[in-house]
């Protein structure tokens, strides 16, 4: 990243703000997901005992007995450590995607984009500062939302039980690796979308399909079927961030200055 | 080093519109080159493949020595480009604007932003620089345009209709300043339908139709082109019978002559017949009829080549 690449990618994360749409989905999207619906879980399962019963299939097939610990610990702990994760994802997804739609087709759109071409950056150049913000914004955005999830749920536990929760090592996989490696794969399907796409709409609509595998995730989460752990995750992590080298790779080449100016 | 040199450059797009048929032409460094044609000649596409943004379909171009296809970024870095689609952020304050394209640049802010109000001074939006761009009408958008275009300091100039949508006064006073920039050695490559404009500024011409460059050099080539008599206008209260003119009005005549030299030769004639002179001027073809009847030839040339 030279100087030149830097100014780029600030004036569009600068821009952000500039965009109601854009500033609506960075906003809402992870207040629901990490705000929301946690302090829902957390208040259903402290609050009305009878929903733990909706859960027992899933106390079952903990490796731990259930007698060994409180019911209600154990399912806290399962929320916070195997559901939440699986829907936090959605999260870089969003940022990402949203955020690389409005600095590819957005320019377009606006036709701030020929300008940019005349500049004495190379499009590969040009294409690394885009890719660069729509990746900060999703990784600050994750952040964030995961540091006022803690925050908000940890003060929620500690009056609603009396004592915290500890987050598993498995959230450390997610936030330094499947979080930055699924928001690239979402930065570059989205990029690639965006050759053709003529809305910024359009554009986003590609990277809407990878909400798809997270939903499985999550209702995995749910059945039961396969609980999320570390070594999973880092797996998922791994094929994601291949996947994402591999997409870049292939989107890079689709660029050229008469391909983007159509 | 010449500043433009194309050999039988041209493109056809995707879908087989041939919309710059092999042509070829020089530009020499601080020249100011009115490239003109109607809508559709192919002037954009020009411009286009002289900044590398279009890959031509046959032929050559250079830029400043540098081939635009190959090695795009560092020609950039010595042109300034203006067209109708290169348009700047509507969020961000003219000065924001003029500051981030001149970082793009590899200027620091400070230079940037020295530069920035010293060309929004010169181009009359000094009291807008903190305005957003969105409040901006046309006329100060081209102008804006074309402040940004200069923020580094460019070799070149490519401008694509820099004055339409401004008031005669903009106008003018773009003109101005594009003539400043050319005396400061700045080569421009200007595309426009004002030609009485374009008659002031340009030094060289070239004229598009239908991808065809048909004619090219300064003003004077091209009026030999369409004629290479002059026409001379007499107010005299009587001229020699025999003399050949065109009565315009009660003591005004038109007399066509070879040459300018033959000017002196017809005064002369007059006085000595004992006539009283008034007024005697030579009307030159301006470069808006030698457009016009050029044009019009090469309408009629491509016509009989089609049939
Ligand atoms: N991207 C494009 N794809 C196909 N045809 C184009 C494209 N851009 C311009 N043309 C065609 O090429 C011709 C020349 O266009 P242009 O260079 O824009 O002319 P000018 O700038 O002289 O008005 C026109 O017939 C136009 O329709
Ligand atoms: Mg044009």
């Amino acid at each position: 990243m030279n100087t030149q690449q830097l100014a780029l990618m600030k004036k569009d994360i600068r821009s952000i703000t500039s965009n109601k749409r854009v500033l609506t989905v960075m906003l809402m999207v992870p207040l629901a997901l990490t705000i929301v619906l946690p302090s829902v879980l957390v208040f259903c399962i402290t609050l009305v005992p009878e929903s733990t019963a909706d859960f027992q299939k899933l106390l079952e097939m903990l490796p731990v007995s259930a007698e060994e610990q409180n019911q209600e610990q154990l399912l806290l702990g399962l929320v916070l450590n195997k559901i939440i994760p699986a829907f936090f994802l959605m999260i870089p997804v969003m940022a990402s995607s949203v955020m690389s739609a409005g600095s590819f087709v957005g320019e377009k759109e606006k036709h701030t984009l020929e300008t940019l071409l005349y500049s004495p950056l190379s499009l590969k150049q040009l294409f690394q500062a885009k890719i660069m913000a729509g990746f900060t914004v999703g990784m600050l955005v994750s952040i964030l939302s995961f540091a006022a999830m803690m925050l908000v749920l940890e003060i929620e536990l500690f009056f609603l039980t009396g004592s915290v929760l500890v987050p598993e090592m498995s959230w450390l996989v997610v936030l330094l690796l499947v979080a930055p490696a699924i928001s690239l794969v979402a930065i570059a399907v989205t990029v690639r979308g965006s050759a053709k796409a003529q809305t910024m709409e359009e554009a986003q609509q590609c990277a809407v399909f990878l909400i798809f595998p997270i939903l499985a995730l999550v209702i995995s989460q749910f059945t039961g079927i396969l609980l999320v752990n570390s070594w999973i995750l880092l797996g998922l992590g791994i094929v994601l961030a291949v996947l994402a080298a591999a997409l870049m790779k292939g989107a890079e080449g689709k660029f050229t200055y008469e391909r983007l100016l159509k | 080093m010449k500043a433009v040199e194309t050999e039988g450059l041209s493109k056809i797009y995707t879908g087989g519109n041939k919309a710059v048929d092999n042509i070829s032409f020089c530009l020499e460094q601080g020249e100011v080159f009115g490239f003109l044609g109607p809508n559709g000649a192919g002037k954009t596409t020009t411009i286009k493949l002289l900044n590398g943004m279009l890959a031509p379909s046959g032929g050559s171009c250079r830029v400043f020595d540098i081939d635009p296809a190959q090695n795009p970024e560092k020609l950039h870095q010595m042109s300034g480009v203006i067209t109708e689609h290169a348009q700047m952020y509507d969020h961000l304050s003219g000065m924001d604007n003029l500051i981030f394209y001149g970082t793009l640049f590899g200027r620091n802010k400070a230079d940037c932003e020295k530069r920035a109000t010293a060309l929004l001074e010169r181009l009359d939006l000094a009291d807008a620089k903190q305005r957003k761009l969105s409040a901006y009408s046309t006329g100060m958008r081209q102008r804006l345009s074309l402040a940004r275009a200069m923020m580094h300091s460019p070799k070149i100039l490519f401008l694509d209709e820099p004055t339409s949508g401004l008031d005669p006064e903009s106008a003018q006073n773009v003109n101005t300043l594009i003539q400043e920039l050319a005396s400061d050695g700045t080569t421009i490559f200007l595309c426009t339908h004002q030609l009485r404009y374009a008659q002031e500024i340009c030094t060289t011409y070239g004229l598009m139709n239908q991808g065809n460059l048909f004619a090219t050099g300064n003003i004077e080539k091209l009026r030999s082109m369409v004629s290479d008599k002059v026409k001379v206008r007499v107010k005299a209260s009587c001229i020699p019978e025999d003399m050949e003119c065109e009565k315009i009005g009660e003591h005004t005549y038109d007399i066509s002559v070879n040459s300018e030299e033959e000017i002196p030769l017809l005064v002369r004639r007059i006085v000595g017949a004992g006539g009283d002179l008034y007024q005697v001027s030579a009307e030159q073809l301006s470069l808006e009829e030698i457009y016009f009847s050029l044009i019009d030839k090469n309408h009629a040339e491509t016509e009989c080549g089609n049939l």
